[in-house]
């Protein structure tokens, strides 16, 4: 009786033992495998709209999800460090596939704007999608906001952005929109209204490798507005720019140069604009 | 005939179905904390998530009591001694048809109320948008109802050609993939993306579209999703589509059943 247990038990152990060696390898390789292999092959939109029958919505939400615990997963979130670089291009192409088979779907509209346009700079795909978004969701106010944004800051293209805001304005019934295509002109606004546009942003996002990367964004604008409050205060006592930013600590308009939450260094450009070293990312900021 | 109803539906709850739905329904618990990984859109996955939950549970059903339930008796040679009563095939027929609809029904609305209460948990999370209009959704979800039962007519119309249960089976799942695809596939053919396609292509593809269901016409997701307004067209039409259609189907398979030689 004994020994059938015992016999019994030897045939299962080593099966035990197997199991377990290929369970943590297997696991090991699953978390090392890059983002397209593990999002696995995306078939054409056309075929998931056909093949996915009366799911689209739901496939375009888990494709969506599935960026969300990409993006999230790579962001470490003690530091928000990157640990590794993130395949932006096939993110895109996933929040693309997403977007088209439910184009209500809001997540895909305030990832690209969020991660796409400050992290990876595609201002224009970004736009592209949200522009795309307004002829489905034309009650929401937030889609010409962001384009409006866009336009206005990294475009530069100020009667474009108006037309959005209007539009903003229109659907939201805040006249505070029409106003805000101005305040881009100024010297400083520009960094100003960033500042408010990343504080909004992160407030209404809940997830939290987003937030993180839109709040860390926003505490780097607010040392760059002080820098620049100080470099026009200098502007206006002396008539030139400064030379740079160690000459606006020695004339006591800074108590000292503020640290770039990315790990860089802010400079003073010879056009008077100020940048950092990190180029507004952790990556630029380890080089 | 109500006696066949009562009895068939009967033999639906003996085979314990309702136990495979309760398993399987165990996922919508699950729906609150899914849905709370949106960042900007928790209700409207929730409902995203919930209805097409039901959708699946419900296309389960549809095929596995739709494209069995006929096979079987006559497998099982119930059919003969059945049919030996003063019962006409017909009435058998319809009767086994209504059965499996009004399980579909019942399981629709047990359901249908397990869904709506995740989504309104889920909604205590992060408010949507837009407030539910729980009207859409409830139309959404008959709508659904309606589409599962055309495709029951369906599974039944094969079962009364074929032997075996391959036929009513791959046929009624072809039937539910093709009658999503339809409108698009009809759309692209008339599009000027479509300019290079011959004539013959475009007349074929019109016509499968005519005779095949559009169960596109049953999607109402969009709109119970996100509250966007329903037009009465949307809703009066295809219902009355699925009367006619359906009983297009009905009427078919018991002339086919009636003239069928049972050996």
């Amino acid at each position: 009786m004994m020994s059938k247990t015992v016999r019994k038990l030897f045939l299962v152990l080593p099966i035990l033992v197997g199991y377990l060696a290929v369970v943590f390898a297997l696991a090991d390789y699953m978390r090392s495998k890059p983002f397209v292999e593990k999002l696995g092959y995306i078939p054409s939109v056309n075929t998931m709209k056909a093949m996915s029958a009366d799911h689209r919505e739901t496939v375009g939400a888990l494709l969506m999800l599935k960026v969300l615990m990409y993006y999230g997963g790579l962001v470490d979130k003690a530091s928000n460090e990157l640990e590794m670089p993130i395949d932006y291009p096939a993110m895109s192409r996933t929040i693309d596939a997403s977007l088209k088979l439910d184009p209500y779907n809001m997540d895909g509209y305030y990832f690209a704007q969020a991660i796409l346009t400050w992290n990876v700079g595609q201002v224009a795909l970004a736009n592209t999608f949200l522009e795309r978004g307004m002829e489905y969701r034309d009650w929401d106010w937030q889609l010409p906001y962001f384009v409006g944004f866009n336009y206005a800051y990294f475009l530069k293209d100020y009667g474009r952005a108006a037309k959005y805001y209007r539009r903003a304005a229109e659907l939201s019934g805040n006249n505070m929109f029409i106003s805000l295509a101005g305040r881009y002109m100024q010297r400083s606004g520009s960094t100003e209204m960033a500042i408010v546009y990343l504080g909004n942003m992160a407030r209404n996002s809940r997830d939290q490798a987003v937030k993180k990367s839109l709040l860390v964004r926003q505490a780097a604008f607010i040392r760059v507005l002080e820098l620049e409050k100080a470099r026009d205060a200098f502007v206006q006592q002396h008539g030139k720019l400064p030379g740079s930013l160690e000459e606006l600590v020695r004339a006591g308009l800074l108590r000292g140069i503020p640290r770039d939450p990315y790990g860089g260094k802010f400079i003073l450009q010879s056009d008077g604009s100020i940048s950092s070293t990190s180029g507004f990312s952790f990556s630029g900021g380890k080089k | 005939m109500l006696n066949t109803v009562a009895v068939n539906l009967r033999a639906i709850f003996r085979d314990r179905v309702f136990h495979g739905i309760v398993v399987v329904a165990l996922l919508f618990l699950l729906i609150p904390s899914v849905s709370s990984l949106s960042m900007r859109q928790v209700t409207e996955l929730s409902i995203t998530l919930a209805l097409s939950l039901l959708s699946l549970i419900l296309l389960l059903l549809s095929i596995s009591l739709g494209a069995t339930s006929l096979w079987k008796d006559i497998e099982r040679r119930y059919t003969y001694s059945v049919l030996s009563l003063p019962l006409s095939r017909s009435s058998y027929l319809v009767g086994k048809f209504v059965a499996v609809a009004l399980f579909l029904l019942l399981a629709t609305l047990v359901l249908g109320a397990v869904a709506c209460c995740m989504i309104w948990l889920a909604s205590g999370i992060y408010p949507a948008d837009r407030p539910i209009v729980w009207m859409n959704l409830v139309l959404c979800i008959a709508a659904d109802l309606l589409k599962y039962v055309m495709l029951v007519a369906y599974a039944f119309l094969f079962s009364t050609v074929s032997t075996s249960f391959f036929l009513p089976i791959f046929g009624t799942i072809s039937v539910f993939l093709a009658g999503n695809a339809s409108q698009q596939a009809y759309d692209y053919v008339h599009s000027p993306l479509a300019k290079t396609l011959s004539p013959v292509v475009k007349q074929a593809a019109s016509f499968f579209y005519y005779l095949l269901p559009n169960f596109s016409a049953f999607n109402l997701r969009i709109n119970a999703i996100y509250g966007i307004p329903l037009s009465m067209k949307a809703v009066v039409l295809p219902v009355m589509y699925f009367c006619i259609y359906t009983t297009l189907l009905v009427v078919l398979a018991t002339v086919i059943f009636t003239r069928r030689e049972m050996k």
